[in-house]
Formats: C-alpha cells, structure tokens, sequence
C-alpha cells in the first residue's frame, strides 16, 4: 500500500497573482498536508467544501486523507471510523459534482482500502465494483493517463498472479507515460499525481 | 501645526485601530467527552465560512473571524455526533462542549442474545456470506452452512435445522422481511432435504437461535432472515457445470433498474449409477430450479420484486422392516414463491416497509397404493414503520396478515378422504430500540396475534438488553414469549386447538477482537401446550389435544479466529442440550430422537496461495440419539452411537473466472447410525427385529466447474460454491 500512500504525496505549487479566498483556502489546506498535518489539513477541507456548495475538490481531498490514512490502520474500530468518514466526504463530492471519473477514481480506492484491510472478506464483494469504477471514468476521460495508470496498476496484480499475459497492461501504462508527458490539470487545483509512479510500475512489472 | 495635531492624531488611529479590531472576534472554547476527556482534533468552524480551528491536545480552539451577528458553530469529530450551535459571534468565547458519541459506531454494544449474522457490515457478523459456500460439510446450502453453528443438533437425514431442542417446523425463514411458506426442498425418509434456494441472491443472512424481535412471529425456536442483494455490481454470466447437473446464471442492469435470474438442473440418475447407494431408485432425485430478483432503485427507496419455481421428481423403493419387496414413495412437487418488498424513507426521520409474498405448491404423492394429492396456497402481507427518534430512540411499527389455505386428498383402494383447513392470522408488533451510551442498549418490544381459526388472540413480550462490560466484551439477556399454531400435517387433520407456546431465557457474553469472536450463550426454553395424540404419526380421525409440554436448556460455544494463523481461518462450534418433552403419543417426557446430548463442529479453511486454492474441511460430531428398543421397557431408553463426519473440499481457481471445485462428504468413510426401524410384531423368537437406519450413501462426491464471463474478467463463482 506504499504505492497509493506515494501516490497522495502531491505537490501544489500554486502561484497566483489575485488569489481569492477560496484559492487561499486550498493552498492553505494543501501546506498543512506537506506540513504532516493531515487532519488540520482534512478539516480545512472540510470547512472550505462546506462553505463552498458548488465545489467538489475539497470534500475529494478531505474524503482522500481519510482513505490513505485508513491504509495504516491495523484497528478494525478506528478503520471503520475513518472509512466511513471518507464515505461521507465522497458522498458530498458527488453530490456537488455528479458523474465525475475523479471522484469515481477515488471511489475505487476507498473500496481498494476495504479491501487491502482484508481481502478474503471484501476482496470478492468490493474487487468488481472497483474495476467497474475506473472503467465507468476512462469511458468518461479516455485520455487521461491518472485513470488510464490507476486501472492498469489494479489489474496487472492480479494478472501477474494468475500467470496471465501482462502485455495488455503493459501497454497500457506505457501509454499513459505518454499520456503525462503532455498532460496538464484539468483545472486549478486538480489532481495531477502519476507522473512519477507509472515509470516504477512499468519497472515492476513490465521489464 | 502638525506637532500640534499630533495627539490627536494618534487618537484618531487608535480608535481606528480598535474598531477595526472590534469587527474581529476571538471565538474560543475546549471541546470534551462526556466523561470530561478532551477531544484532540475536532474541526470547530462557523457554518458557511472558511472561519475555524483543530482543537489542540487539550481540547481548546481559538479563532478569529472578521463575521459579525448570528452564525451556526459547527463542531464534527469522528465517530461523535455533529454539534451545532447557534448564536451571537461575540458570545462565542469560552465555549465548553460536549460531544455525544455516535452510537452508529463498531464499538456501540449490540444486541447480539439469540443472534447470528452472516454479512459483511454487520457489527457481530460471525459467518461471512462466502462461508455459506466454502464450508466443506454445506455443499452449497446455506442451511448446511449454518448447521455449523452452535444451537443446532445434527439430525443428519433430514437436512433441516433443529435448534435448540425445537423440531425443524418450529424455525421460520423469511427473505427481505417476508415469510417463506416451504423453505426446503421435498424429500422423504432418510433422504435429506435442502434450502430451496440459492445462496447467491442472498448477501446476509442472520439466523437467531432464540429471542428474536417482535417482528417476527409463528416460530417457537428460531427465525432465519434472507436478504436479496440490493445492487449488483456488474452485468455477468455464470456456468456451472456438476457432476450432478448444470446451472446457468444472468445479470442485467440498466442504470436503476437490474435483473438476475438463475436456472438449475439437478439430475442424480448418472451420479446414482456410478456409485449405486442404499435406495432403489426408480427415477432418480431430479429437479429444475429457476428464479429471478428484479431490483429498481427510486429516489428514496428500493423496490425489489423476487420470484422462484421449482419441480422436484423422484420415485424410489426403500428398505423397510415390515414390507419384504420395500416401501415405494413417489413424488411430484412444483413449488411457487414469489415475493415482493419495497423499502424506502418517507422523511428523514420515517422508514417505511411494505412487501407481500405469494406461496403455490402442490404435491403429489404415491406411498405403496395409496395416492396423496395436495394444494397450498399461502400468503403474506407486511407493513411496517421506523421512526428514528435521534440515534439513540427508534420505533418500529408494523402490521401482518397471514393467509393459508390447504387442501389434501387422499386414495387409497380401500379408503378415500378430503380434509383441509384455511387460517388467517393477524398480527401487530411494536418494538423500540433504546441506545443509552455506547455501552448499554435495550430493545423492547410487544406482539399480538389473532386467529380466526382457533378464536384465539395471543400477547407476547419480548426484551433484550446488553451492556460493555469492557473494550470488546459484552454481556446481553433476552427474553421473550413465542406463539406458534401447530403444523400443517396436524393442522389439516384438527383445527380445533390453540397455539403451541414457548418462553425463552437467554444469556450471553460475547468477545469480539481483532478477526477473533467468542460466544457463550446459557439459555433455557419452556414449552406449553404441544399437539398430543395417540397413533405413531398424526391420522385422520385421531384425538388431538393440546396436552404436551417440555423444555430445552443448555449452553452453546462459538470460537471464531482467523488472526493467529496466517491464511488459516476456522471456527469451533460446541452446544450441550438437556431437553425433554412430552407430546404427540409420547407416554412420558422425554429426550426426543432429534434433540441429542452433545454436538461439536469444526471447520477449517486454509488458502494456499502458491497453489491459488482454498481448501476447507469439517467436521461434525453428535452424540448418540435416543430410540425406543421394543424389547426392553421403556421409552426412547436407549441410544445410537454417536455420529462423526469429515469433509473435504478444494476451490482451485485456474484464472479469475474459472474455478476448479471437489468436494467429498464424510472422506473418512463412518459408518453413521441415524436410529433403527423395528419391526411392528416379534419374531417366533418373541424379539421385535429391527433394521438399522443408515444414510443412504456414506460417502458422496462432488465435482463442478464454475465459469463466470463479465467485462472486467476479475468476478467468479466462488461466492456460489
């Protein structure tokens, strides 16, 4: 789980000229994460998506930190907890944002946590809907390479498990090495993490 | 000059200063628990701003804000309920707060007396919906799985489930809240019967083995819930192909809407031939199961709509001690359940569920020349209502109507008779769960029925509570009174009588930590009023009393670990039961043949990951069970040797969607003992000769193959297994 957890470490360099608040906000909340401050940084985002009804972006963040830091998490108590307080911020993202592959993307991880916290009871319930999720975002945004690198990383696993050909995998995380050659954020404060990881899984697997 | 203004100057800005800092609060406070414990990283915010604070180590928050007048001050933690309080900013300095914990949380204790789950969101879950299909001994029945729970006696040549010193009429089964008429697959003598239907449309399943809600009633030992799957993941195919016949499955989804549907065939004629077992079997076990689940999700509910079929066809010729050329049984079933439910919010606070189902069997029957035809139309309707107080008060509201109508011919060459009954019940139930804190809870709740038939109108109470006695350790007590009218093989020969009754007392301490769960459960059962008569078997004609009564008590162990061994989960399952009874031609009371001493299960499953197989055993022990040997005094005086039974299995999966699956019942070849037939008149001798009952096969073998073709090539079957 190392991988997702370096996946989150993302890095915003925002410099703006006129920054408004909400702008402010975000930046501010995204100090805090890289200050090692999840929770002020999650609660942030909190306050930003609650004042802020027509945004998705900081109930995406707040609901991420809770996911990726359930992934730590060996109590099943405290797991359910913090699983189910990135449910609700998920929840809010897709009310604010309907049919959106970020948001679905993240979905997918949030059951991938649920899974990775043991596999032999979610991991038949949960594994589907996981690979359904980041279907349903490539057939919205078949060139981005952040979905494209995510549903190869999921499913060359389990194909290296069975001793299936990786090849089609392969081939697609190749691509979106290319793909994040030229890509750019689709907006401000998107998520633009990738780049860097999807080298090291074609490394992994594929050489 | 300037020198001159220069005081005033300096006035000037410090009232500038001081106004612009009077437009700028300091809201300020300690967030706590109720036991006065700070809380370390609350967010403390004002509704609708980007104005707000972490509380520290200690609990405090402090925060300025340039808002003036009346805001929301919003406090959320995990895992306590959000405060809100409205108010002036600038009264909002010093602020102590309280939070409540949310008692939706793991750590709230459950009510879990009686209760066992089979789900994966469930708080006390000790059966996960896979274990219904991995368990070696259940070849794909959930009853099979469940009969390695505690609570259960091993009455291995019936296949239903006995619980807790109760015949197996005395369970009901009830999919999505609404009653299942004829749960279990037709079968004769020594044959065992199965649940009718399949474990995959199902994904949780609780099963109480006493004190059960209000909400459900006509059962005196036990009530099994079926849930339907609410939303499938995937639109996908499943073949399976068995040894004993093939099974084709089907889901479609279109955006709210999705139906699966699910055809068997089961023909043991091949399976029969190649290993030849007791029976005479004219036309081999042969049946074809089809059902669907139509599934429509609306805006604030979801509507469910389930239907089965089934036909079951065989005709044998068993041993039997008094008739030299065997007993010969014909049967013909077709069996038609359909049931639909609709549940959904009617406002935030009110639940409403509301369903029916619709029961059409027939059965015809041939025992030697006598001809038995039969006809059962059963029906069921539900409402019922939730109001959810707060998270700490809920209410439950509902109402029933049961509507059964049964008719029996039967033709013999010397005798010919028609009998029947209908029967309504009526029922209402009102129930209330109370969360005091996260460590005490208590449900009351009150039943009442009316029968038509026997003008007879019965109240019962029922009351559990369960308190924390530590981090993972819990202490529950139920009580409850259960009314449940006598069963469809007296019912149809006299409908002059009253409910049967039971009273149940119940203890519990359960341990839950860390993948590990152990259950302890003291209970004790009365029981009143049981159906006396005075041949072997109910008849035509026969004087039926409400006479009989008994008890059942004991203590039942569950062990559950899949922590301290990697890959490696199993659970141990122990009951002790004392009970007697007297009732049907009973002379006195008695321990009957299905309520043995002792029963023991231990199932293991190992998944072996170089070999990418999960493989699993069982093992079943009962004690010996009673009968009466005619040639000694006395009544079910003696005993039968104990029963043993290991089974195997092993899941191979070849990829994500093809899997490899063998199994093998009692691998080690017992010879298990179920009772003895005696003969109804002595020899010359002056003994009564007695035939052993023996399964009709000691060993049986299972071979399928389960492919499941869907888009993303990752879903299979071993949920179905």
């Amino acid at each position: 789980m190392k991988t997702i957890i370096t996946i989150a470490i993302c890095l915003f360099t925002f410099t703006g000229v006129a920054q408004n608040q909400y702008e402010k906000g975000m930046q501010k909340a995204f100090e805090l994460w890289q200050e090692n401050k999840p929770l002020e940084a999650a609660n942030l985002f909190e306050r930003i998506g609650n004042a802020e009804s027509d945004k998705w972006l900081p109930y995406y963040y707040a609901s991420q930190i809770y996911i990726l830091q359930s992934f730590n998490e060996k109590d099943e108590t405290a797991l359910k907890a913090k699983l189910e307080t990135a449910l609700n911020f998920l929840n809010d993202a897709k009310t604010n944002s309907d049919n959106n592959p970020y948001v679905m993307t993240l979905e997918a991880l949030y059951y991938t946590a649920w899974i990775a916290y043991d596999g032999q009871k979610y991991g038949m319930k949960y594994a589907g809907k996981v690979t359904q999720l980041y279907e349903k975002a490539i057939a919205i945004s078949p060139e981005n390479p952040i979905f494209i690198l995510a549903k190869a990383e999921w499913e060359i696993g389990s194909a290296k498990y069975f001793g299936q050909p990786l090849d089609p995998y392969c081939k697609d995380i190749q691509r979106a090495i290319d793909l994040f050659a030229t890509f750019e954020p689709e907006g401000q404060f998107y998520p633009s993490y990738g780049a860097e990881r999807a080298p090291e899984v074609l490394e992994m697997y594929c050489k | 000059m300037f020198q001159h203004y220069q005081p005033y100057l300096f006035f000037l800005i410090a009232v500038l200063f001081s106004f612009t800092s009077s437009a700028q609060h300091t809201v300020s406070g300690v967030v706590t628990q109720a036991n006065g414990n700070p809380i370390m990283g609350a967010n403390v915010y004002l509704e609708g701003t980007y104005d707000g604070a972490t509380t520290t180590e200690d609990g405090t928050f402090s925060f300025e804000t340039s808002e003036e007048g009346t805001y929301t001050l919003v406090i959320s933690f995990i895992s306590f309920e959000p405060y809100r309080k409205v108010g002036l900013i600038s009264e909002m300095k010093g602020l102590t707060i309280i939070l409540k914990e949310d008692l939706n949380t793991l750590d709230t204790v459950v009510l879990s007396a009686g209760t066992f789950e089979a789900s994966d969101n469930s708080k006390v879950s000790v059966l996960k919906p896979l274990d219904v299909v991995t368990t070696a001994s259940a070849l794909g029945d959930f009853v099979g799985a469940l009969q390695t729970l505690p609570g259960t006696t091993t009455v291995a040549e019936d296949g239903r489930l006995f619980v807790r010193g109760g015949d197996a009429g005395e369970t009901q089964v009830f999919i999505d809240g609404i009653r299942v008429f004829t749960p279990y697959t037709p079968t004769t003598n020594n044959i065992p019967s199965r649940g009718r239907y399949s474990p995959f449309l199902f994904d949780g399943i609780t099963f109480s083995t006493g004190g059960y809600s209000a909400e459900y009633g006509q059962a005196l030992s036990s009530v099994l819930l079926l849930n339907t799957v609410d939303e499938p993941d995937q639109e996908k195919t499943d073949i399976s192909i068995m040894t004993v016949g093939a099974g084709l499955g089907n889901t479609q989804i279109w955006g709210d809407t999705s139906l699966s549907i699910n055809a068997s065939y089961i023909n043991l004629a091949p399976y029969v031939a190649a290993f030849p077992d007791r029976n005479d079997w004219e036309k081999p076990f042969e049946a074809f199961a089809g059902e669907g689940v139509f599934r429509k999700k609306m805006k604030n509910g979801m509507l469910k709509w389930y239907a089965a079929f089934d036909a079951t066809r065989f005709a044998l010729t068993q041993e039997d001690i008094n008739l030299s050329e065997g007993l010969y049984f014909k049967l013909n079933n077709n069996n038609l359940y359909t049931n639909a439910s609709y549940e959904g919010e009617l406002s935030d606070t009110w639940n409403l569920l509301a369903g029916g189902s619709y029961t059409y069997a027939i059965n015809d029957i041939k025992v030697m020349d006598g001809d038995v035809t039969n006809t059962n139309h059963s029906a069921h309707m539900k409402v019922k209502l939730k109001k959810r107080f707060n998270s700490r008060v809920k209410l439950y509201l509902g109402g029933e109507q049961f509507l059964s109508d049964f008719e029996e011919q039967f033709q013999d060459p010397n005798f010919q008779a028609s009998y029947g009954y209908q029967n309504d019940i009526s029922a209402l139930f009102a129930e209330t769960d109370l969360t005091f804190s996260r460590k005490f809870a208590v449900k009351l709740g009150l039943r009442s029925e009316y029968s038509p038939l026997f003008d007879q109108a019965t109240v019962s109470p029922r009351a559990s509570l369960a308190y924390k006695t530590s981090k993972n350790g819990q202490i529950s007590v139920a009580y409850g009174d259960f009314y449940q009218q006598p069963n469809q093989d007296i019912l149809k020969f006299e409908q002059d009588l009253e409910a049967r009754k039971t009273q149940h007392y119940i203890l519990n301490y359960q341990y839950v930590a860390d993948n590990r769960i152990f259950r302890a459960e003291l209970y004790r059962k009365d029981y009143a009023n049981l159906v006396t008569f005075s041949s072997e078997m109910p008849t035509l004609g026969d004087t039926f009393e409400n006479g009989g009564d008994g008890y059942a008590q004991g203590l039942d162990l569950f062990w559950r670990d899949n922590k301290s061994i990697k890959n490696f989960d199993y659970w141990i399952s122990y009951s002790y039961l004392d009970s007697e009874r007297k009732y049907r031609n009973y002379p006195t009371a008695a321990r009957p043949p299905f309520a043995n001493e002792h029963n023991l299960s231990v199932v293991g499953k190992y998944w072996i990951d170089d070999w990418r197989s999960q493989v699993g055993f069982s093992y079943q022990y009962g004690s010996g069970r009673n009968y009466t040997n005619p040639n000694e005094s006395g009544f079910l005086q003696q005993q039968t040797k104990s029963y043993n039974n290991i089974s195997l299995n092993w899941a191979y999966l070849l990829s994500q969607q093809k899997i490899l699956y063998f199994s093998v019942q009692n691998a080690l070849g017992f010879r298990n003992v179920n009772g003895y037939q005696y003969a109804n008149t002595p020899n010359p001798a002056g003994t009564f000769d007695r035939r052993t009952l023996r399964p009709a096969a000691d060993q049986f073998f299972f071979v399928g193959f389960f492919w499941t073709i869907s888009d993303d090539k990752r879903d299979n079957q071993l949920d179905n297994l």
